[in-house]
């Protein structure tokens, strides 16, 4: 079969790779800058260090991910091109636009305001500074917005026709604010500030539990405690939400994520049993082994007891996707999800009852080692949302439109290898780069003793000297 | 195909000359940074290395989106291109790109390392070498054309081998953009960096000697284009030949004065003759390529978006390139002082 020739297989594992390593860092940037904005914004208004020193230390970590995530994301843009190069053509009059629209109104507004914020304290003024801060904030959550409706088309192209092998636009109200979009977008988006608040969390316990700061991170580890409360069930929710636009739009997208081979039972009654865990066997299209709850899946896709949720009987062979990756994919991110709920209403509790402040919060030590650990489970679960959408969507590449042997590249299989590898080894070094240098941040700690900014007190341009250093050498550049 | 009504063959004109504008912006901006990692090379103090990179921190960000802009736009504006000829520069792409990728995380990591210096050190000069070398390759392979095939859906796409790029002029065409960065780099850092710091004297040694080599450089790629691509020698020798010359009159003029400022210690002057001497010969290439976008392959109406979206897409980015040309220039005005090796330490 064409749909599964090596050389469509190893395009999809290239991209798959490529994407996976990229959306590590987006969604911090994405969560953190806005985390960023608020504690500088406190800062500005209250002239609490507190504020600032937490703001600088933070702004360190945002940093070297944002970096990495540059590096990583100037390949996905080219890789489209290369790796689905027909796709590439056909979707260009939609989904090149707005990625174009992406890389114009979101990531070059970004990288403008990005120095100011990471170089421009003390060059510029306070508020300069606090306005690039939310440009950095706005654009992020922007950029995540068009990649999000690019990918969302992708899901359900709606608002577009084929024509000629060109997907020309006939509403683009319809092809932007597609059905999937209007979920997906805020799942993702909420995602991001999940991870970026268990992130802050995670490593204010850390210096809580090491007892080191535990005045400055105390406020930090309560406020993102408290909001966790709020954002952790909204996420639930959202998924929620997107989980019955994949049932209406994606039946088959929907019946892989949940092993659901056939509608019916063979006594016809209509098959709405969830299966909490199965063996899922493609050849023979049934579960080998399953555990299943009856009513459950009709009661979350229709909110009835007895729905109909159309199989993966329904579909030809041909057009149904992989079972066995989205099946478990989707259950290992419903099952963060629900965890860090429980550890968010575990730690608003213990943070609005004041038992996590500097003095009291090693008795909590448990709390606070669940919290490391789960400041790591936020990237987990992105990564196996996203596969489950982009696994469970195959074998198109536009839904229902276009297929992925239709869209990727003519490509050697040599070629796809070399590309493949080439870029396994460089992204594993950013990858281990950045998280060595977070760690080594983390571990210097913030730094308490350099004196507060104040207003605009460098020469413009000037790059700070060293503290430490008493060169004599040194002169103050004379601009 | 259905053929393009009027608006849009103006409008495909307009996002070609963005996209030139794009590409020229990026040249111009991180020409010079990514000549800067070549000096860095050859320089042997670890502090004067920082220094360097440390010199672009605030803004080498903003001066590569460009590139990720013109991708943008050739992805939004012309995507029959985007998807054959990404495909047939396949090899040469992942280089640069790699390279760039190299040199962007060894600019974020440095500061943070102890240890592990040399390595990014190593990283960010090699990655700026690759990137320049290979980008010249990319662009002297996409001026000799690629074939096309027709696919099923009838869309013309490029299926051939992914080493068609190689050939002696667009090896060449890799050397000649090494060369013309090292020169950018060095006019770059003689106006960064202190009067009486080392670098700004061994910048200076650099950009005499990268004068010379640039300007062979450069001669060498037109007389060979001349040869080689009757497209280009239509137009040079053709019946408004005096045009080109005189615009290769220009050319030299704002070269010498690129060398003289230099030599005279106008640092910023000299950045901006060479700066001159870019627009317009890039100006020049556009202009012999018109109407190809890829010579022999796709005209820029051929390979424009063939639908409907063109206005869109005008419509909603068209304003914010002149903004962005603002903040950027917000931004080299924050950062614009000269620094020390000392910076090295900065942050």
């Amino acid at each position: 079969m064409v749909e599964n020739s090596l050389s469509v297989l190893l395009s999809r594992l290239d991209f798959a790779w490529i994407t996976s390593m990229h959306i590590l860092y987006p969604p911090l940037t994405i969560g953190l800058s806005l985390l960023l904005f608020i504690s500088e914004w406190r800062w500005v208004r209250t002239n609490e260090e507190h504020w600032y020193r937490l703001t600088r230390f933070f702004e360190k970590l945002f940093i070297i991910n944002f970096g990495a995530g540059v590096a990583t994301g100037v390949t996905m843009e080219m890789a489209f091109g290369i790796l689905y190069g027909p796709f590439s053509q056909a979707a260009g009059p939609f989904f090149g636009n707005i990625l174009g629209y992406e890389t114009i109104t979101a990531f070059m507004y970004e990288a403008g305001f990005v120095g100011l914020m990471i170089f421009g304290w003390g060059k510029i003024g306070k508020r300069m500074h606090l306005f690039s801060t939310f440009n950095v904030m706005l654009s992020s959550s922007l950029s995540a917005m068009w990649i999000l409706v690019a990918n969302s088309w992708m899901q359900t192209p709606t608002g577009v026709t084929l024509k000629h092998g060109i997907f020309v636009v006939d509403n683009w109200f319809k092809a932007i604010l597609n059905p999937d979009f209007l979920l997906a977008f805020p799942h993702m988006w909420i995602a991001a500030l999940e991870l970026a608040l268990f992130f802050v969390a995670g490593i204010s316990a850390w210096f809580m539990l090491k007892n080191r700061h535990a005045a400055l991170f105390q406020r930090s580890l309560k406020y993102s405690l408290v909001s966790l409360l709020i954002v952790a069930p909204l996420q639930i929710y959202l998924g929620d939400g997107l989980g019955r636009v994949v049932a209406q739009a994606q039946p088959a997208a929907l019946a892989a994520m949940e092993g659901h081979y056939h509608t019916y039972n063979p006594n016809g009654t209509v098959n709405s049993g969830w299966h909490v865990i199965a063996w899922p066997n493609d050849a023979a299209g049934k579960n080998d082994f399953a555990i299943t709850l009856p009513h459950v899946l009709s009661l979350l896709e229709t909110h009835t007891l007895n729905g109909k949720v159309t199989g993966l009987d329904q579909f030809k062979p041909a057009d149904r996707p992989p079972v066995l990756l989205p099946f478990y994919a989707f259950r290992i991110m419903v099952a963060i999800g629900f965890f860090l709920f429980f550890v968010a209403l575990w730690g608003a509790y213990l943070a609005l009852r004041g038992r996590l402040t500097a003095s009291n919060a090693l008795s909590h030590s448990g709390f606070l080692r669940v919290l490391v650990f789960s400041s790591f489970l936020p990237y987990a679960a992105v990564w196996t949302g996203w596969w489950t959408r982009e696994i469970a969507r195959q074998p198109w590449v536009v839904y229902g439109l276009m297929r992925t042997s239709e869209g990727v590249s003519k490509m050697s299989v040599g070629a796809e290898i070399i590309w493949l590898i080439g870029f396994m080894l460089f992204e594993i070094i950013v990858w281990a780069g950045a998280w060595y240098f977070f760690a080594k941040v983390v571990r210097k700690g913030p730094d308490m003793d350099s004196p507060v900014i104040t207003e605009g007190h460098e020469h413009l341009g000037h790059l700070e000297p060293p503290h430490e250093e008493d060169s004599p050498e040194y002169v103050r550049p004379a601009y | 195909m259905e053929t393009l009504s009027t608006i849009q063959n103006e409008l495909s004109f307009i996002w070609w000359i963005a996209l030139g504008l794009s590409f020229m912006l990026y040249i111009i901006l991180d020409g010079a940074d990514l000549g800067a990692g070549i000096f860095s090379l050859f320089v042997q103090d670890e502090d004067e290395r920082g220094a360097i990179m440390a010199s672009m921190a605030g803004t080498w960000d903003a001066n590569e989106t460009w590139l990720v802009v013109a991708g943008g736009i050739i992805f939004g504006s012309f995507p029959l291109v985007y998807g054959s000829a990404f495909h047939y520069l396949m090899i040469p792409l992942m280089f640069a790109l790699l390279g760039i990728m190299m040199r962007a995380v060894a600019l974020e990591f440095r500061v943070h390392s102890s240890s592990s210096q040399h390595f990014w050190d190593w990283g960010f000069g090699l990655g700026s070498l690759v990137a320049t070398f290979f980008a010249g390759v990319a662009l002297g392979a996409t001026l000799q054309g690629f074939p096309l095939t027709d696919t099923a859906s009838g869309i013309p796409t490029y299926t051939g081998s992914g080493l068609r790029f190689i050939s002696a002029f667009s090896l060449w065409t890799g050397v000649a953009a090494v060369v013309a960065a090292s020169l950018a780099g060095g006019l770059y850092l003689r106006a960064r960096f202190e009067r009486r710091c080392q670098v700004y004297d061994h910048a200076g040694h650099w950009v005499a000697g990268s004068f010379w080599l640039a300007l062979a450089a450069v001669v060498i790629t037109l007389v060979w284009s001349w040869v080689a691509f009757p497209w280009a020698a239509a137009k040079w020798t053709g019946p408004h030949w005096w045009v080109w010359w005189l615009l290769g009159a220009v050319i030299v003029f704002a070269a010498i004065k690129m060398r003289l400022a230099s030599a005279q210690r106008h640092d910023m002057r000299a950045m901006l003759w060479l700066s001159a001497t870019i627009v317009l010969m890039w100006g020049g290439m556009m202009a012999t390529l018109y109407p190809w976008l890829v010579p022999g392959t796709w005209t820029l109406y051929d390979g424009a978006n063939p639908s409907n979206s063109l206005v869109a897409f005008t419509l909603a980015v068209g304003g914010f390139i002149p903004v962005m040309l603002m903040y950027n220039w917000y931004q080299f005005w924050v950062f614009r002082a000269r620094i020390n090796k000392l910076a090295a330490y900065a942050h």
